[in-house]
């Protein structure tokens, strides 16, 4: 029979908690062929396929359906996918891997406290600076969704693949949206986060790519592995 | 949708040939510009609505470039790049090219990613709404000349609705801000609501000892009691924005609490003009009504809108098809005077088949240093060759 794929992470410490979550669950996984590899598998479940990928290109393979299942942050599906509820489906949160999507604020602009306050200070930003504020970020669909959810528009996103937080300081954005477990790193860059400013509250989460071929066989193994994670 | 057939891809060629002689005829030159334009000229005078429809990629060396989106700010470029020390020089151009746009729905037939606009601008133009007329006028002649019998042709203009503002007799800070949130239908009522019942609500979510040293001293006096606010908390003040413009923001969010409410009449004249739609001529004479015993200022907009009008009917266009709606203009931001758009049956009203307007602070956004009056206007020539086709079957 065809085999269930799981995409799990390939490194860092959403693999390492992923591998302790299976442990837990008393099921054992190891790699298969050579150390470094790709492929594992779990020990008393023969139709499962480890496939161990980055976690950025988990999101790609669950859009595609290339794998039936995957573990990532919801952060990241909902970036590469705006239409992420019809094709995935979000079997079960995981406990790890928690990350806030926020918008920040120089901490000092006390003249803005929510959304609304951003978009009346973008005004009289543009006459003095002839363009709308900044946003950095490397969650250019997630800002887009949110922003457009709460009618403001007034800005303009520039991408940011690292070390976004310090942008403001740099004087290369004027705001941030990014992730944030404590706030801690946020405070340290002088930024606060807006009242109404928590546009996502992730963490990781075992996925089902409605795409992928789901024989009855293949379903009821999925069916198995959640049962065992919940126990 | 691109032409995907040799006999289309005749077709369109055709058309496009006889749309830009009608626009030479009328003294427009032909003008290419690039297919592929820097980003951030784009993306600082369009907005992020249309920047997430724009295709943009960086190139090797770092340089954010994109497929434009239109040929109006391309047209504008090419017009500081030819007349880089005195911008206000009058010009005319006409084009006929390829623009970009990610459909975030679908790629269908009346919005494909790629389509073929054919359009004129004219820059430096003193005489206003005499310009306005001859581009519509124009664009109208280039329809027909192209085959296309049966149209509407529907008018706004954000110059009027300014007028509007100040004839309400509102406070110019608030004028400015009603016309700014005017491009968003939601914020702009949220706005007016916020005005007419409580302009104080965002003062009262301010430091108490930070206000009242705000109340006290000069413009320095004020901006040094921020920073000895701010010193005394161990905030740093870190960015792009300055300490003088936060104070001048604080300064007018405290006024507005100061401020009574806007008044009922007020309010009511701002709704009533915003409600304003119909046929273009009796629209004209509803406005006169509601700003009859206003405060003066208004009287020259609305002479323009008779005068455009009168020289509009000059240009050969039957008054009977043309609708003027005050709200028309709202999703187009670079626009600020008239704006229009020309619909055909069949094409239904979310698909016009030209459409253009006034927008004399694209030049300067693009680089002129300078406000230059501009107007234009674009052909969408895949829809305007459906129509065409649909017609002769």
């Amino acid at each position: 029979m065809n085999k269930l794929t799981l995409a799990v992470p390939s490194k860092g410490r959403l693999m390492e908690q992923t591998t302790e979550m299976f442990a837990r669950a008393g099921l054992a996984v190891r790699k298969t062929g050579h150390a470094r590899g790709y492929r594992g598998e779990i020990e008393g479940f023969p139709e499962i396929e480890i496939a161990y990928v980055s976690s950025s290109e988990i999101a790609a393979a669950l859009k595609s359906g290339s794998v039936h299942l995957g573990i990532t942050g919801e952060d990241l599906i909902r970036e590469s996918m705006p239409d992420a509820d019809t094709r995935v489906s979000f079997l079960k949160t995981l406990g790890f891997g928690f990350a806030d999507v926020v918008v920040a604020v120089p901490a000092w602009w006390i003249d803005v406290a929510t959304v609304a306050d951003l978009e009346e200070a973008a005004l009289p930003f543009r006459r003095a600076h002839g363009r709308w504020p900044r946003v950095a970020t490397k969650y250019m669909a997630i800002t887009r969704g949110f922003f457009a959810s709460k009618g403001f528009g007034d800005y303009r996103i520039v991408e940011s693949l690292g070390a976004t937080e310090g942008t403001p300081a740099a004087g290369t954005a004027e705001l941030i949206v990014d992730i944030t477990t404590s706030g801690e790193t946020l405070r340290a860059n002088g930024l606060k986060i807006l009242d109404d400013g928590v546009i996502l509250k992730s963490q990781a989460n075992l996925i089902a790519a409605n795409a992928a071929l789901w024989t009855p066989a293949l379903v009821s193994v999925r069916d198995t592995l959640v049962r065992r994670l919940s126990a | 949708m691109p032409a995907e057939t040799t006999q289309k891809f005749a077709d369109l060629e055709a058309q496009a040939q006889v749309l830009m002689s009608v626009f030479t005829k009328a003294g427009h030159e032909a003008v290419a510009p690039a297919v592929i334009q820097p980003a951030g000229v784009f993306l600082d005078v369009i907005g992020e609505d249309l920047r997430a429809r724009t295709y943009v990629f960086t190139d090797p060396d770092g340089t954010e470039l994109c497929l434009r989106p239109d040929l109006t700010v391309p047209a504008c470029r090419l017009h500081i790049a030819r007349n880089a020390q005195a911008p206000q020089t009058a010009a005319k151009y006409c084009y006929n090219g390829p623009a970009f746009r990610i459909q975030p729905h679908s790629d269908d037939a009346m919005h494909p990613r790629e389509f073929r606009q054919a359009g004129i601008e004219r820059f430096g133009d003193s005489v206003r709404e005499a310009a306005e007329a001859e581009t519509i006028g124009l664009i109208v002649k280039a329809l027909e000349a192209a085959g296309l019998k049966t149209w509407s042709l529907h008018l706004g203009d954000l110059g009027l609705f300014r007028s509007v503002l100040a004839a309400a007799g509102i406070p110019p800070r608030w004028q400015k801000r009603l016309a700014e949130a005017f491009w968003r239908r939601d914020a702009f009522r949220s706005e007016l609501k916020r005005l007419t019942s409580a302009p104080g609500a965002s003062a009262r979510a301010l430091p108490v000892e930070l206000t009242a040293a705000l109340g006290r001293g000069d413009n320095f006096a004020k901006e040094n009691a921020v920073n000895a606010y701010l010193d005394a908390h161990g905030i740093a003040v870190i960015g792009t924005r300055t300490v003088a413009e936060m104070t001048e923001h604080l300064l007018e969010i405290l006024a507005d609490a100061e401020a009574p409410p806007l008044n009922a009449a007020a309010a009511r004249l701002i709704e009533s003009y915003v409600a304003v739609s119909g046929p273009a001529r009796t629209a004209g004479t509803r406005i006169a009504e509601l700003l009859k015993g206003t405060r003066g200022g208004s009287g020259l907009a609305l002479d323009a809108y008779d005068r455009r009008l009168a020289l509009i009917a000059n240009a050969g266009i039957d008054l009977d098809r043309v609708t003027f709606s005050a709200e028309f203009g709202r999703n187009l931001e670079y626009y600020t005077g008239l704006v229009f758009e020309v619909t055909a049956p069949g094409l239904g009203p979310g698909s016009p088949v030209a459409g253009g307007g006034r927008y004399d602070g694209l030049v300067r956004a693009a680089g002129a240093g300078v406000d230059v009056p501009a107007v234009g206007a674009a052909i969408h020539t895949e829809r305007l060759l459906s129509v065409v086709s649909e017609a002769r079957l």
